[in-house]
């Protein structure tokens, strides 16, 4: 059931990442919901979620992107696993604590992605850190604690009852 | 008494008065007219104020009371209208949109109709999933015939080359992608180049030969060397040539024909050459007739 609906999410999130997020867009950089989706999964559901969730987002934006096959599956399944290993080591998640996660993992992603561009230059390298990286781990981050913040009273009710089931 | 008797008096000599004025009226009608109307001309001015005054105020009044009778249908009619004012702006929008789509259609079938390519008409559905490639969707895939390295243009000039395909849609790297590169030529000099996108968001022509004489604002269209795009379809006009010392080339930017941020309608060239192709069957099938016994 679970797995079902986060194919569900995937289904929404890919396609409105693709079709309506130019028009939020900060300097031609839009915040990267997949890997916003699969990183607060990895954060309060566990390592496996993050990373479940991960990897169908990403096989479904790699059939939407111009890269190669393998980038976003890797990135995005990365990315809910480390968020899911950061999340059980930590007592209590705060906004803050996911703000500074999020940066983290946004930026380990967009390095990943800066690498498989293959620059030519150092330049090429500072260009891309300063001009996206950096805008699009803050955009990310900035969402991400957002959406925690709006949803943070069913997700720590949820937390609690894990952790009391366990 | 003597009060009674004189009123008595005052009344049997204004009874007196009155029946002379009576008889003065019936009998010199025309002399007694001109007398009231020398008498009436300052009462009529003295009256003329309050009668002003009272008509402005009944006029007022009336004017409020009909107004507000008349609010409540106002209202109502106001509401509606309203309703129908923005009924008619949406109904407007559309058309507009319509119009401008036609035009868009139009320009494009007759672009269609003038190549001799055979092409598919396709329409941009979104962007790339990503912020690292530049790249749009397309609503064709491989049912309609679309395939990776395929062409994509518009009237205007080159938009890119598909890079993904699956049944219902396809990925297309636009020509301002770093990882693109089109086989290019400069129109006025004939030196072929390779165009490739920056990381600017433009584009920059490759290996020009160093004694070329390429400058600023000379066009540059596709050669044809490859085989997404027939020869001749505009890439853009080059904006700065860099000659380094030592280098074995030049290089030069380019500013791409096409606005590549507002694109809505595609053709994807799915036979560069068709009419040359046919023609070759042709002659093929000619040739082998004549050498049939």
């Amino acid at each position: 059931m679970k797995f079902l609906l986060y194919a569900l999410l995937a289904v929404v999130v890919v396609p409105l990442q693709t079709t309506l997020l130019h028009y939020v867009s900060i300097l031609g950089v839009r915040p990267d919901l997949g890997l916003i989706a699969a990183c607060l999964v990895g954060f309060l559901g566990g390592e496996l979620d993050g990373l479940i969730l991960g990897l169908i987002l990403g096989c479904f934006q790699d059939m939407l992107s111009a890269g190669d096959l393998w980038i976003n599956v890797v990135t995005k399944g990365g990315a809910g696993f480390l968020a899911g290993l950061a999340g059980r080591h930590m007592a209590h998640i705060t906004p803050a604590v996911l703000t500074v996660g999020l940066v983290v993992i946004s930026c380990l992603s967009s390095g990943v992605f800066l690498y498989a561009m293959n620059p030519a230059s150092i330049d090429e390298i500072w260009m891309g850190v300063r001009s996206t990286v950096l805008v699009q781990a803050g955009f990310d981050a900035a969402i991400g604690a957002g959406l925690y913040l709006v949803f943070r009273r069913r997700w720590s009710d949820d937390r609690m009852v894990t952790e009391g089931a366990l | 008494m003597a009060i009674s008797r004189s009123t008595y008096g005052t009344r049997r000599l204004a009874m007196v008065l009155f029946a002379l004025l009576l008889a003065a009226l019936f009998l010199l009608p025309s002399q007694s007219q001109g007398l009231l109307q020398y008498v009436g001309g300052p009462l009529g001015q003295i009256l003329s104020l309050p009668l002003a005054a009272f008509s402005s105020l009944d006029h007022g009044i009336s004017e409020t009371w009909d107004g507000y009778l008349a609010l409540q249908g106002v209202r109502e009619e106001n509401r509606q209208l309203r309703r129908d004012i923005e009924l008619l702006k949406g109904m407007n929008n559309q058309l507009r949109d319509s119009v401008s789509a036609t035009q868009r259609y139009e320009t494009l079938l007759n672009f269609k109709q003038q190549t001799s390519s055979r092409t598919v008409a396709a329409q941009v559905i979104g962007r790339d999933a990503t912020n690292w490639y530049r790249g749009v969707i397309l609503n064709k895939g491989e049912s309609d015939g679309v395939r990776p390295e395929m062409g994509v243009v518009t009237p205007a000039g080159v938009v890119g080359r598909i890079v993904k395909t699956n049944s219902t849609s396809s990925v297309v790297l636009l020509v301002t992608d770093p990882n693109n590169a089109i086989a290019g030529l400069v129109q006025r000099t004939r030196d072929e180049g390779i165009v490739e996108g920056t990381s600017h968001g433009r584009a920059r022509l490759k290996y020009i030969p160093l004694l070329s004489r390429v400058q600023p604002g000379d066009r540059v269209v596709t050669s044809g060397l490859t085989g997404s795009f027939p020869r001749g379809l505009a890439i853009g006009g080059l904006t700065q040539v860099e000659k380094s010392e030592g280098d074995l080339f030049q290089s030069a930017e380019i500013e791409p024909e096409v606005d590549l941020s507002k694109l809505d309608e595609v053709l994807v060239i799915t036979a560069p050459y068709e009419e040359a192709d046919a023609a070759q069957k042709l002659l093929q099938e000619i040739h082998g007739d004549r050498k049939k016994p």
